[in-house]
């Protein structure tokens, strides 16, 4: 367990409704509890201890966001297909493709990528509710990173 | 059945610098009826063919009084093997891109091209408009099914600025086309040409891009919105005759299909390379409006992944794969 997978599961819930969530097994590394608080601070670390026994065999290192594939089988990562800009509207005046609380259908726009003016509008493949929005408009992305939480 | 405008574009092909031509030579090289070769010759006169027809010789094609700009004009001149290869015309339409995105998702082939003579709703970056009147200019968009993963998706920018850049200074002469990054064609330094790429893709697979392109051929200054007269211009304004806008589609798909089997068989290497022989900016000021940001300094080129570089004052390189770039030195978009 590391900071960078604290911060990776403290970016997944905090768009979300989920207020506590512990993982007896966060990808092997041992047990975390978050929980979000009312006040200042939002997600408060409550605790955080080694599992007791490793695991035998050496685990296969994984993506962070197939660690938190634990959470509920109902809720879907929209990635990004390509390094680009993220952009949740069509023009700069128009009204976002989504936002959260959104329900879309199966291949409903929900943001362009654009790379040297190649734009990719990004579609949900399953229908359901945006429940969380990950990154900003307009800010650069990365090749897989997760753009949309959609609940099915 | 092979379309109608396929089987005319093969008559023009037969009748054209050829004189009179007797109807059932033309029956033979094309394998239908001379019946059918009359209904098509009415067809062609409709389109605004001239075409004379005497019983004892035959058909002979005039030149016209003014060029054509039509599928039939256009199959008939191309020299391709897929780009453009199906041809569908429209007089007006709201954007190309539109009607060729719903081809692709409806099976359209790679290299199935949408042509229409006037936009209502012409597409620019970031849902920018493209000023698209009838009678002058070219809108086409072309479909493509690369093999390649997304990622790489951005390079066909550069195949189709390659392409475009190509068939400028094949009608103007070397050294008139010149590219703005990533891929408008600047004929004087002004705006000529656009292009808008749309990609639909899975996470792993590209589905199918479309490739916009918009062409100022034979637009007069005086038909440009007064907010673009500065920094947009036309072959024409150029003061060379009228672009035949037929041929230049025709040329426009073949050096699409030289370039993008280029970079299919050769990778980006070559394409960027081409690229950079079109681009003047390496070395002066510029500006690039990126979404919330402008990046200010002296151009660096362009990394071998056509990425902007950008040299800023506080002496740090900035690599730029979104905005608008202009020569600090100008006042262009």
């Amino acid at each position: 367990m590391d900071i960078k997978d604290l911060k990776a599961l403290y970016k997944f819930i905090k768009d979300t409704d989920i207020t506590e969530i512990e993982l007896d097994d966060f990808d092997g590394k041992g047990k975390v509890k978050l929980k979000r608080g009312q006040g200042a601070q939002p997600v408060a670390v409550q605790a955080l201890q080694r599992a007791a026994t490793p695991p035998a065999a050496p685990r296969e290192e994984k993506p962070v966001v197939e660690a938190v594939s634990v959470k509920p089988d109902n809720i879907k990562i929209v990635t990004s297909p390509m390094v680009g800009t993220f952009y949740r509207a069509a023009s700069p005046e128009a009204q976002a493709f989504v936002e959260i609380g959104s329900v879309v259908k199966s291949g409903a726009p929900l943001c362009i990528i654009e790379a040297m003016k190649l734009m990719n509008e990004v579609e949900a493949e399953l229908g359901g509710k945006i429940v969380s929005i990950l990154v900003e408009n307009g800010q650069p992305v990365e090749y897989g990173e997760p753009l949309f939480h959609i609940e099915t | 059945m092979r379309e109608a405008y396929k089987t005319q574009a093969e008559i023009v092909k037969v009748l054209r610098n050829s004189g009179f031509v007797s109807g059932e030579r033309v029956s033979a090289s094309l394998g239908v009826s001379r019946t059918a070769v009359w209904k098509h010759i009415e067809s062609l006169r409709l389109m605004g063919y001239s075409i004379d027809a005497t019983p004892s010789k035959g058909y002979r094609l005039n030149p016209p009084a003014s060029p054509l700009f039509n599928a039939v004009e256009v199959a008939s001149l191309l020299s391709t093997e897929f780009v453009g290869r199906d041809i569908t015309w429209h007089d007006s339409v709201a954007s190309t891109n539109i009607m060729a995105k719903e081809a692709a998702r409806d099976g359209a082939l790679e290299g199935a091209a949408i042509v229409a003579d006037s936009q209502t709703l012409g597409k620019g970056r970031m849902g920018r408009r493209w000023v698209s009147p009838a009678g002058v200019n070219l809108y086409t968009s072309i479909v493509l099914r690369p093999t390649f993963p997304p990622t790489d998706a951005h390079h066909l920018t550069f195949v189709s600025a390659v392409a475009l850049a190509t068939t400028a200074d094949e009608f103007l002469g070397k050294g008139q086309g010149s590219l703005k990054w990533p891929n408008d064609l600047l004929l004087d330094s002004k705006k000529a040409g656009g292009i808008l790429l749309e990609m639909d893709s899975d996470i792993d697979r590209v589905n199918f891009v479309i490739v916009g392109l918009g062409v100022n051929l034979n637009m007069k200054g005086r038909m440009f919105p007064a907010e673009l007269r500065n920094i947009a211009t036309s072959f024409l304004e150029r003061g060379v005759k009228p672009i035949d806008r037929a041929m230049f589609t025709a040329r426009l798909y073949r050096n699409m299909e030289i370039w993008y089997k280029r970079y299919m068989g050769e990778g980006f290497l070559p394409v960027i390379a081409a690229w950079r022989g079109f681009f003047r900016s390496e070395g002066k000021p510029v500006k690039v409006a990126c979404h919330d940001r402008v990046v200010e300094g002296i151009c660096l080129g362009l990394d071998d992944n056509g990425a902007l570089l950008v040299r800023t004052a506080s002496g740090d390189t900035q690599r730029v794969v979104s905005g608008d770039m202009s020569e600090a030195s100008q006042r262009h978009q």
